[in-house]
């Protein structure tokens, strides 16, 4: 029957393989570790595909399969795989971006001397990612997702010989840290409260489902909201949004794998995965809702003031991730989980695009490039297909998932609406400010490189074509005519909910966007925006310093947490450092005391045992007479 | 006549156990304590004859007591040879290694 | 004990008591080693006697000959091969002082037991025909087995004696 589906579980076992092989075969082998990591990301990609075409047969029946883990007492503690049509496609959408990158990656990473240690890593990540993503319960769930959390550690930090890279490792590790803890907190919390403590996704959808009252609605929001601020800390949203653009510090290909495509989209499928949690709980709807929605224009609004070219792209991730929780928020997992897929494509290409021209130019300051249009004529126009499909230009995949979005938010809350719509209107800004400073124009660096940049190689070239294909096609599993795509997630009937209002006003936010961007960047791009910061100086100054964020967080926490800390140190020192001083003065003096008896001279140990047993004799005589 | 015996026993093996315990020079306490095996031997030797049940048991016993004694005395004379050659004295005090 | 009447054992047992009192008391109090020794030899005399006073000819021989003989040669010759300087000053008076205490305290209680005990007023058992065949014969049928250990106790004892006390000689 699911033949494939059944052998779901090999999926994330190649990527294993190959991390265990390249690692086993050390840094020597340097074209082997290419071609392993890149045969068995195909591998996985292509066993991805045939399962997902088993699921795209009608009624095809979710697959769960494991083994039993630990038992104590009457628990059992499973183990094991599911195939869900979400799982299915997230499969492909990893292993694809994957694969990409591993052939991008041949070309980017081609002079680096650790490529092969760059290599174990990135198939570690994919064996990661897909065992989060075919994980049937929460707890090896959250095994994988701290497993991807080490992979995205140790690929920011890849160049560690960087201080910014290390301190960007570690920002990323301690800051996605705050979330993860919340989702431990949630899943001790659905350990203690879940009927037969079972942790599956599968008895976690029906009881919340049908809420019958075997957990109270309190609990369910706390479990909901600690859930939610894991996909906070691991998809970077505010107010734990600081680590994403940091870790744009690691090489670009990884930018695109893990901070675009796949983990950082982790938070977003969490909350998919859990959204019966969700929706039994009003407010915790409310919250992911409107997080969403401020981090959506908060991030959109930063970017405009960024010339760093991957900070631009990073903040134009979390503010599309922001999309997506919006999505959710709005009880449309299905419309955030399209966004995912789509913006998986488009972002990676972007990203990869970026990779592209930074490989050429040995920049990232957007500032000094310019004119690029004409020697990497492959890389810009497959940017300008990333770029308009990201700022919703139809018909490109980024216009049907956030039409989708935009679509619920105007049935829902109008609010929330307005707000997304200006996200968008900013997106499209930001996207054509970059694109007009990186590709049109003339150099405005005097640097050689910029002058003769030339078109990267073809292997880093054919997956920039292959995503701007996707990028072009992916919307079209779901328009507003045709409800498929959700229907076939949900296994509900999708009523296809086209809005022309939203429709028109979306397309009118992007091509506004376009349009203004072009008129102050375009035309006057020698003088870069000048016109605009001129007016609005203030503004200007805040976004460029993302709104002090870090600044405030740097005085809140890490201030306060150092003063804590050395309180915390003292009373360490004086008071139970103290204290294990004097116990140890006590046992010394205690020592010296019993010292004087043990002289060594066996006589006095003799005399001892004479005297107590008179002593013992006496009281036994003594207790003998009295009695 | 028994407890003439025992008393007998009693104030040799209170002698015994005094230069056991005081004596400083190591032959003496080994001499302090072949008395002392003495008065045990004594006390089954008297048991052998006015015991409840008189037997030659005693006897035999005295006899192994005196065999275990003399090979005990002839180690530790052994011993404390061996002692004097490598610490140069027979003084019990000096022997304290055991508090280092 | 006091009420027995004054037959000859009980004046033998007197006599004998007295030597080994005193040749006790003068092992702890004399000044040399060697005169030590010899009223040690006085004491084991003593009380080979007690044992032919108690119908034990056997063991009083074997007491003569082992103690009064072979151990206190044997502690003459270790005396011989290890120096003495004569036993210095008392350094130690806290020390005597429990010793003679803790000794004292324990002679209290053995004769506080022995008096306060009731021995049954057994006869004297009559004295076997010839005390030394009744004790082979015991000896070589009930009790070989420790017989014969003993006779290897004996020889490793000489042997490690041997043994150690050649040690450092090579």
């Amino acid at each position: 029957m699911d033949t494939y589906t059944n052998i779901a579980w090999v999926i994330p076992l190649l990527p294993l393989a190959g991390f265990l092989v390249i690692t086993a075969l050390g840094r020597g082998f340097r074209a082997a570790s290419v071609w392993v990591g890149s045969a068995l990301s195909l591998a996985s990609f292509v066993l991805s595909l045939l399962v997902l075409i088993e699921r795209l047969k009608p009624n095809a029946v979710d697959y769960n399969n494991g083994f039993d883990w630990i038992r104590i007492g009457d628990y059992t503690l499973t183990i094991g795989f599911e195939v869900t049509n979400l799982t299915a496609l997230m499969l492909v959408v990893v292993t694809l971006v994957g694969f990409l990158v591993n052939v991008y990656s041949a070309g980017y990473m081609k002079d680096d001397e650790r490529i092969t240690v760059f290599y174990g890593y990135v198939s570690l990540f994919s064996f990661s990612m897909l065992g989060l993503v075919l994980s049937d319960n929460m707890l090896s769930f959250y095994l994988f997702w701290e497993l991807v959390g080490v992979c995205s550690f140790l690929l920011v930090g890849f160049w560690y010989a960087r201080p910014a890279a290390r301190a960007a490792a570690k920002k990323a590790f301690i800051v996605t840290r705050i979330g993860d803890a919340g989702l431990f907190l949630a899943i001790l919390l659905l350990f203690w409260y879940m009927p037969e403590h079972s942790l599956s996704f599968t008895m976690i959808e029906s009881v919340f489902d049908h809420q019958g009252g075997t957990i109270t609605a309190g609990i369910t929001t706390l479990i909901a909201l600690l859930i939610f601020l894991g996909a906070v800390g691991k998809s970077g949203q505010f107010p734990l949004h600081v680590w994403l653009p940091d870790a744009m510090e690691g090489p670009t290909p990884i930018s695109a794998l893990i901070h675009a495509a796949t983990m950082v989209a982790a938070g977003v499928f969490l909350v998919a995965r859990t959204f019966d949690i969700f929706q039994a709980s009003e407010a915790a709807m409310t919250t992911v809702a409107y997080v969403g929605a401020f981090t959506a224009i908060f991030a959109a609004t930063i970017a405009l003031a960024q010339n760093d070219m991957k900070r631009i792209l990073a903040y134009s991730t979390i503010s599309q991730l922001g999309f997506m929780m919006l999505a959710l928020g709005l009880g449309s997992w299905t419309a955030g989980i399209f966004h995912l897929f789509t913006h998986a494509f488009f972002k990676a290409l972007l990203f990869l695009g970026a990779g592209s021209v930074i490989h050429a130019v040995h920049t990232q300051n957007i500032q000094e490039m310019g004119g690029l249009g004409k020697s990497m004529r492959v890389t810009a126009w497959t940017f300008a297909i990333g770029a308009l499909a990201l700022s919703g230009i139809p018909p490109l995949s980024g216009f049907w998932s956030k039409d989708a979005i935009l679509t619920v938010a105007l049935e829902q809350n109008p609010l929330l609406f307005v707000v997304g719509l200006a996200a968008a209107f900013c997106t499209a800004l930001y996207m054509t400010r970059l694109f007009v400073l990186v590709f049109l124009g003339k150099p405005k660096a005097a640097k050689a490189s910029i002058a003769g940049a030339k078109e990267s190689p073809a292997v880093m070239t054919a997956p920039l074509i292959a995503l701007a294909a996707l990028a072009v096609i992916a919307g079209f599993v779901e328009t507003p005519w045709n409800g498929w795509f959700a229907s076939w997630l949900s296994d509900e009937a999708g009523a296809s909910h086209g809005s022309a209002l939203a429709i028109v006003l979306s397309i009118a936010a992007g091509m506004l966007g376009i349009v203004s961007g072009w008129l102050l960047f375009g035309k006057r791009r020698e003088r870069s925006g000048a016109g605009f910061a001129e007016r609005m100086p203030g503004l200007v100054k805040l976004a460029e310093n993302k709104y002090y964020i870090d600044e405030g967080y740097e005085a809140v926490f890490v201030k306060g947490l150092r003063g804590l800390g050395t309180a915390l140190a003292a009373f360490d020192k004086y008071v139970i450092g103290g204290a294990v001083k004097l116990a140890g003065v006590c046992a010394n003096a205690a020592g010296k005391l019993a010292l004087r008896l043990q002289n060594g001279q066996v006589q006095t140990y003799s005399l001892a045992a004479v005297l107590g047993i008179v002593v013992i004799v006496i009281a036994i005589i003594g207790r003998r007479m009295l009695s | 006549m028994l407890p003439s015996y025992l008393t007998m026993a009693a104030i040799l093996f209170c002698i015994g156990l005094y230069g056991a315990l005081a004596k400083r020079n190591a032959i003496i306490v080994l001499l302090s304590l072949e008395l002392m095996l003495n008065a045990v031997n004594l006390n089954l030797v008297a048991f052998s004859k006015y015991g409840v049940v008189p037997a030659l048991t005693g006897q035999i016993f005295s006899i192994f007591t005196i065999t275990v004694a003399a090979a005990e005395a002839a180690v530790a004379v052994a011993i404390l040879i061996a002692l004097f050659r490598s610490r140069g004295t027979v003084d019990v005090e000096a022997f304290d290694r055991m508090r280092r | 004990m006091f009420n027995v009447d004054i037959t000859g054992e009980f004046i033998a047992f007197f006599a004998f008591a007295a030597i080994m009192i005193g040749g006790a008391v003068l092992m702890i109090s004399l000044e040399k080693v060697v005169h030590m020794v010899i009223s040690m030899a006085a004491v084991f005399l003593g009380l080979g006697g007690m044992y032919v006073l108690l119908d034990a000819e056997f063991v009083a021989f074997v007491q003569v000959l082992i103690y009064a003989g072979a151990v206190s040669i044997l502690m003459i010759f270790g005396i011989m091969m290890t120096k003495h300087s004569g036993e210095s000053e008392p350094v130690r008076p806290l020390h005597e002082a429990l010793v003679a205490v803790g000794a004292l305290s324990l002679f209290g209680l053995f004769f506080y037991a022995i008096r306060t005990t009731d021995f049954p007023d057994a006869a004297a058992a009559a004295p076997a025909e010839d005390n030394t065949m009744a004790i082979g014969e015991l000896l070589f049928s009930g009790y070989i087995v420790p017989f014969e250990l003993l006779s290897v106790l004996l020889t490793v004892a000489f042997i490690g004696a041997i043994a150690l006390a050649k040690k450092e000689a090579e």
